[in-house]
């Protein structure tokens, strides 16, 4: 009974935890400007953060290596090294979002100005992060990010029209106002928000803290093979709210309290309350994610002792970087500048960093060195070639779609 | 895992840099920034020591950025005198190498520094500095490197270490990502395309027609030595 417990608050969490700040913006103002038409994309993404954070589960509960240790023993210490510096600019530019992100779901809750919030965000997730144990981390924001499914809810009272929504599904359908740069730029970061890279790292480090063996791969798997893409349908339902309210009015959302206005309209305050706990958890639980896994990467390339089950006096470094980390996305917030903005900028860079981190975990599943007998099967192998070639392309596509678009503005 | 005692030697640099070392008590000593070797007297490359700290990792950045990222950290770290000098753990310590580096003895107290007359010592060198070597072999590309240092070693056994071939070939060295080694190795595209790129990459045993000349930082291999295809 204590075991099938588990495996449901394990699916439950990876629910809630999946979506984050890039998330939820990117899903509402793709849905606001190109309806359901970059749907499939998600489904893409979703599948491809499977299929990864799998073999980096399998690793960690196999030869407890955590994702940044692998980047390190396969690709040396140069390429290791510019992968950490992208890796690490991309998590903190998701850090900082998921920051503005909790200060500015506060801000719908108390009409005070985010800016002045986001000094007492930074001060609660670094409190969370040098006490808080890592279980309850995961599990209660995990759980109370799970109010986002007031997002699912809210369509189906919104009451769209369910064959049109079907209809435009297909990127035939992409709405005649936006080019196919725009459609494209949209596409690569709806792909780079479902696949951040942070993920794998919090993931296969968070095995490695809670010890996994290799008895713990099937409840490893529920969570992934359930959970993620159960909080993809949470992405959609998003994208899908934004189609139903803002696409045939021709808005686009430009603030948090934009991507929650579908569900006040179909469930009213309640449901706006529920929503706005949700992001509150989502963001906050997302912060406190991509700020471990700055810490876990530098102390993983670098190896010296790191975790929130080391104590702290022993992984000094670790919990240096972690307030240094904190102090420092607080400081880039009180510049001023628009939370959502930097969430738009940290999922393209999420999409241009993909292909450094997940290359060396597909050659470590494969090396019984590592994984004896868990080697990776033929389906993994044949997926991971697959989204190796996607990711390659998505990134090389990034910036030049970037260019061209003006961030999605032309 | 596949322990070193199930394996026909080993990489060093596949198997055992940047790999984590982990003490007798299960602790996190640091990772194995370099490896030290001595040149012996009968011309045998023998492990001595596995280097520990960013004196050790700095250096293998290569030559300009290397060298630039050690003058900042000397920069930063003026008060301690014996900055540029890595940890030292003794490689008679070393019990396993699997996917981790395993020591026979716990993890305090176990790092010490490298003291300056070893440091200064010419038989002794880092591999660090061997790999990516220029290699001049008529057999053998013009901008062949070395690529991997090839060891025999049975665990438990100290002394028993010694390299016993060099991996050259084109390239730059950890690019092979040991598909060298496994028999069965993962994607077949991956392993095609990196076994293409390395077609002409050779093994070569140690022995009178291997010059390391590691002053002139060239390694000379004569006509008479015999280069073997690499396995899979």
């Amino acid at each position: 009974m204590k075991r099938y417990f588990a495996v449901l608050l394990g699916i439950l969490t990876a629910i809630g935890g999946f979506v984050d700040i890039g998330d939820l913006v990117t899903n509402a103002q793709v849905g606001a400007r190109l309806g359901t038409s970059l749907v499939w994309v998600v489904v893409v993404g979703v599948v491809g953060i499977c299929v990864f954070a799998e073999m980096s589960g399998r690793i960690a509960a196999v030869s407890h290596r955590a994702t940044f240790d692998l980047v390190r023993e396969r690709l040396g210490p140069r390429m290791g090294f510019l992968n950490l510096v992208g890796s690490m600019l991309v998590t903190l530019l998701t850090f900082i979002a998921e920051i503005g992100g909790v200060a500015l779901a506060l801000q719908l809750v108390s009409s005070v100005h985010h800016l002045l919030i986001v000094p007492f965000v930074a001060v609660a997730v670094w409190i969370v992060l040098w006490r808080a144990r890592f279980s309850s981390i995961e599990n209660v924001l995990g759980l109370m990010g799970l109010a986002l499914i007031a997002f699912a809810v809210a369509l189906w009272q919104l009451g769209p029209d369910w064959g049109e929504l079907a209809t435009g599904l297909s990127p035939a359908e992409k709405p005649d106002a936006e080019s196919w740069a725009t459609y494209a730029f949209f596409g690569v970061a709806l792909f780079g928000a479902a696949m951040t890279p942070y993920e794998v790292f919090f993931f296969s480090s968070g095995g490695v803290e809670e010890r996994w063996t290799e008895k713990d791969i099937g409840v490893m798997r529920a969570n992934v093979f359930i959970g993620f893409p159960l909080g993809g349908i949470l992405s959609v339902a998003i994208a899908a709210c934004a189609a139903t309210v803002f696409l045939p009015a021709g808005v686009t959302v430009e603030t948090l309290g934009q991507v929650g206005l579908p569900v006040a309209i179909g469930l009213g305050k309640i449901g706006l309350a529920v929503v706005v706990l949700g992001f509150f958890a989502a963001t906050f639980g997302a912060a406190c994610e991509t700020g471990l896994s700055t810490g876990y990467s530098l102390a993983q390339y670098f190896g010296f002792p790191w975790g929130k089950y080391v104590r702290p006096r022993e992984a000094a470094g670790f919990h240096i970087i972690l307030l240094v980390v904190t102090v420092t996305a607080a400081g880039v917030l009180l510049t001023g500048v628009d939370p959502i903005m930097v969430t738009e900028i940290s999922v393209v860079f999420s999409a241009i960093a993909l292909p450094l981190t997940y290359f060396p975990i597909l050659v470590v599943a494969n090396d019984p060195d590592y994984l004896g007998e868990h080697v990776n099967g033929r389906v993994a192998n044949t997926l991971g070639v697959v989204y190796l070639v996607v990711i390659a392309v998505a990134a090389l596509a990034a910036i030049p779609l970037m260019i061209v678009t003006s961030m999605g503005q032309g | 895992m596949v322990s070193l005692a199930d394996r026909d030697g080993y990489d060093v640099g596949l198997h055992l840099l940047d790999r984590q070392i982990i003490g007798a008590d299960d602790r996190l000593v640091g990772k194995v920034d370099d490896v030290e070797l001595v040149l012996d007297d009968d011309g045998a490359l023998v492990p001595t020591a596995l280097l520990v700290g960013l004196p050790a990792l700095l250096p293998r950045f290569g030559r300009r950025l290397g060298g630039g990222l050690a003058r900042a950290h000397r920069l930063v770290r003026e008060a301690a005198a014996d900055q540029e000098l890595p940890l030292v753990v003794d490689f008679d310590l070393v019990e396993d190498v699997s996917s981790e580096v395993r020591l026979s003895e716990p993890a305090p107290g176990l790092l010490h520094r490298m003291a300056h007359e070893r440091a200064a010592d010419p038989r002794r060198c880092r591999v660090g500095d061997l790999l990516g070597l220029p290699v001049r072999c008529a057999a053998l590309p013009r901008r062949s490197k070395v690529l991997d240092l090839r060891m025999t070693g049975a665990p438990g056994r100290p002394g028993e270490h010694r390299v016993v071939a060099l991996l050259v070939g084109p390239g730059r060295p950890g690019a092979l990502f040991g598909y060298d080694r496994s028999s069965e190795p993962g994607p077949a595209v991956v392993a095609a395309l990196i076994g293409w790129l390395h077609r002409h990459a050779r093994v070569v045993d140690l022995g009178p027609a291997v010059d390391i000349d590691t002053d002139a930082g060239v390694v000379r291999i004569g006509a008479e030595a015999s280069l073997a295809p690499l396995r899979g």
